[in-house]
């Protein structure tokens, strides 16, 4: 069943191969069930509730996301105030110069609110998922390349402290994978 | 994956069987109640304007959550949604609520109860003013064919001079002869604009009426093609009609998709709904400048519609969820609405809090920028004396800060009791915001004492009134929802997207 396809020798992980995202979403609960922590699963489109099968727990992302809408709201009013109102008082059609001149400067903190936050998102997203990157080891896989098409994959990497050489492929034969695939660096 | 639900079995639908002791409540507390407030104001005929003040109050903020309902419906179907479809027919039902809040509002239509008046001042102000108008163009007739028909006679008189001037010089030069024809001609051209008037004394009769119609009020005067009684009544049946059609044609189809299946009506509810959304903004909007923009007609703000449409839209989609925790809890909807529903219904409040704030803000920030006389008004008044306080506690941080705050946090979206909570206080605030558009009209004029020590803002005592209308009109509320929900399935339960809604996940 094995077709290693790279030549060097280190070991990445295993690539399964199930038959439907139905087959995969079982598979992803006895692996999860398992304990594995460095792994994931590949299919040609989104699968509802794999998130709960695989066991994943909320995204840091909105944490992120929190603190650049903050940053953002406390940049923008800072700027403003002590600009327009500490540093050089701004007097503009009659209008108040102390805190009730805050209406005015709601625009541009909720501007920068906005900005900081996109930014945190795209940032902190590329940051969690580690890109950019110049390569990774499962494009060494000929299997992989299956996952936009028609493929469900499953990859276990072997740095997962649960890895074992023999024992994770036969838990991979266990829960129904049909190819599975060694994946060298 | 595992356990998905199959549509099919959910074909024969929910009947909600409605508890008789909370109806008969309801019935008791929103009949009875009306019946004393119409009781007081007929025992106390000198506090009339206030009690009309509190009825608009009371009525408004239900009809805002009957429209909001239809609002959800409109747009679930133009949408093509099919998250909502276990939900849809609790916003249909709330929708079928409209005719029977709008007739509430009835009594204010009419100067009989002594409402109208004092709620929208343009009504006896146009009055006074046109009858006294027409009093004076009455009594000026007479002169003023006179004196109209003197000019005329002396601009023709005037070209017959011109004429013989002409025919009396006796060799003019050709430049003299242009220049005289050229008089000629704009004497004509003045006596021919001038015979056009017409002078028959009932075209006299008009043309100083308005006159003097535009000296009196000069404002009521250029709206007086919008602020006018006739239009003014086309208008409400417009609204009532359009917004009560919309609501029962949607909910018919719908309960008809219930007995047959037949998938046809799940497609006219889809393509009509397109159609029917232009109509609905419509109505809502000017729905809005008449019954409250009007309180103050001097005053006006395009944001107008928007803004009572965002607070209406946000809050019915709080008593969707109220009326979702209340059935659960009395074994209703169990098995149908997940916790992933309650997610997409906090979700959408929480963006319907963020949209009211940006309309609310925009509102206020434009006036407070521009400065300008006839609009800063409104803010005016509502940041004189204890309201200033009001505005900042409830509306920018009760309904704006402490809602965004709370439901930004994932885990309030998915509890049941949390979320219903916050639902109950976005009502409370809803509450709040419109009693703070309506109220402060109530008071005595600012500009009219402008300069006195101390302005009361309110009239004393009239608050009981606010809290006996709101009173009765939510029994009557409450008694017309349990009705409505008895008397159909409680989720639309052979609806083709049926199957996708029973196991949405988000």
């Amino acid at each position: 069943m094995s077709n290693s396809t790279s030549s060097s020798s280190e070991l990445f992980g295993y690539v399964a191969e199930f038959s439907s995202a139905s087959d995969l979403y079982h598979a992803a609960e006895k692996v999860r069930d398992a304990g594995f922590r460095r792994w994931d699963v590949h299919t040609p489109y989104p699968v509802h509730g794999m998130d709960h099968a695989m066991g994943l727990g909320k995204s840091w992302l909105s944490a992120i996301v929190l603190v650049g809408g903050i940053t953002g709201s406390c940049v923008a009013l800072f700027l403003q105030f002590f600009t327009q109102v500490s540093l050089y008082p701004t007097v503009v059609q009659d209008k108040p110069v102390n805190i009730f001149t805050l209406p005015a400067f709601f625009p541009v903190t909720f501007e920068l609110t906005i900005l900081l936050a996109a930014f945190a998102t795209l940032f902190g997203l590329l940051g969690l998922i580690m890109l950019p990157r110049w390569n990774h080891p499962l494009f060494n896989s000929a299997l992989f390349s299956r996952f936009s098409n028609d493929g469900f994959l499953l990859v276990i990497e072997s740095r997962d402290p649960k890895f074992k050489h023999e024992g994770t492929r036969q838990l991979l034969e266990e829960i129904g994978a049909g190819k599975i695939e060694e994946v060298n660096y | 994956m595992a356990g998905l639900k199959d549509g099919d079995d959910y074909k024969d639908g929910e009947f909600f069987k409605s508890p008789t002791l909370l109806k008969l409540v309801c019935f008791a507390v929103g009949f009875g109640g009306m019946l004393l407030f119409f009781l007081l104001r007929f025992a106390m005929p000198e506090k009339a304007g206030a009690m009309g003040y509190s009825w608009l109050f009371a009525v408004i903020f239900f009809l805002s959550l009957a429209v909001g309902g239809l609002f959800w419906t409109l747009l679930h179907h133009a949408s093509n949604s099919g998250w909502g479809t276990v939900i849809r027919r609790l916003m249909e039902n709330l929708a079928s609520l409209i005719p029977f809040i709008f007739i509430l509002a009835v009594p204010l239509f009419f100067s009989f109860f002594g409402f109208r008046d004092a709620l929208w001042e343009w009504f006896p102000k146009r009055e006074a003013v046109l009858v006294a108008a027409n009093e004076a163009a009455a009594a000026e007739k007479d002169g003023y064919i006179a004196e109209r028909t003197a000019v005329i006679t002396g601009a023709q008189a005037a070209v017959e001079q011109a004429r013989k001037d002409l025919a009396g010089v006796a060799s003019p030069s050709p430049g003299h002869r242009a220049h005289l024809e050229k008089n000629i001609l704009a004497l004509e051209s003045k006596a021919y604009k001038l015979a056009k008037e017409d002078l028959s004394p009932e075209g006299a009769h008009a043309t100083l009426v308005d006159k003097h119609f535009l000296d009196g009020a000069a404002l009521l005067f250029a709206k007086r093609g919008y602020l006018n009684e006739t239009f003014w009544w086309i208008r409400q049946i417009f609204y009532l009609v359009v917004l009560t059609a919309i609501a029962y044609i949607l909910r018919g189809w719908s309960i008809r998709l219930d007995k047959d299946g037949d998938p046809r009506w799940f497609r006219w509810m889809r393509r009509a709904s397109c159609g029917f959304l232009p109509f609905f903004a419509t109505a809502w909007t000017f729905l809005v400048f008449d019954w409250l923009m009007a309180l103050d007609y001097t005053w006006f703000s395009t944001m107008w519609g928007v803004y009572l449409f965002a607070g209406a839209a946000l809050n019915s989609m709080g008593v969707l969820i109220l009326l979702v925790t209340a059935l659960r809890r009395a074994g209703y909807l169990r098995d149908v609405v997940t916790l992933e529903h309650y997610h997409l219904m906090g979700k959408l409040m929480l963006a319907f809090v963020i949209f009211w704030a940006y309309i609310a803000f925009s509102q206020f920030f434009l006036i407070w920028y521009a400065n300008i006389t006839e609009e800063t008004k409104f803010y005016l008044t509502r940041n004189t004396a204890f309201w200033n306080t009001y505005t900042i506690a409830f509306l920018v941080i009760g309904h704006f800060f402490v809602p965004f705050t709370v439901l930004l946090v994932q885990k309030v979206k998915k509890l049941p009791l949390v979320i219903s909570c916050v639902a109950i206080w976005n009502l409370v605030m809803h509450a709040l915001d419109i009693y703070w558009i309506i109220i402060p009209e109530r008071g005595p004029s600012l500009t009219a004492h402008l300069g006195e020590a101390n302005i009361a803002m309110t009239i004393p005592g009239a608050w009981v009134f606010d809290v006996l209308a709101f009173v009765s009109v939510a029994g009557i509320f409450g008694f017309f929802l349990l009705k409505q929900l008895s008397s159909a399935s409680l989720f639309p339960c052979r609806d083709p997207r049926l199957d996708e809604s029973l196991n949405v996940v988000n």
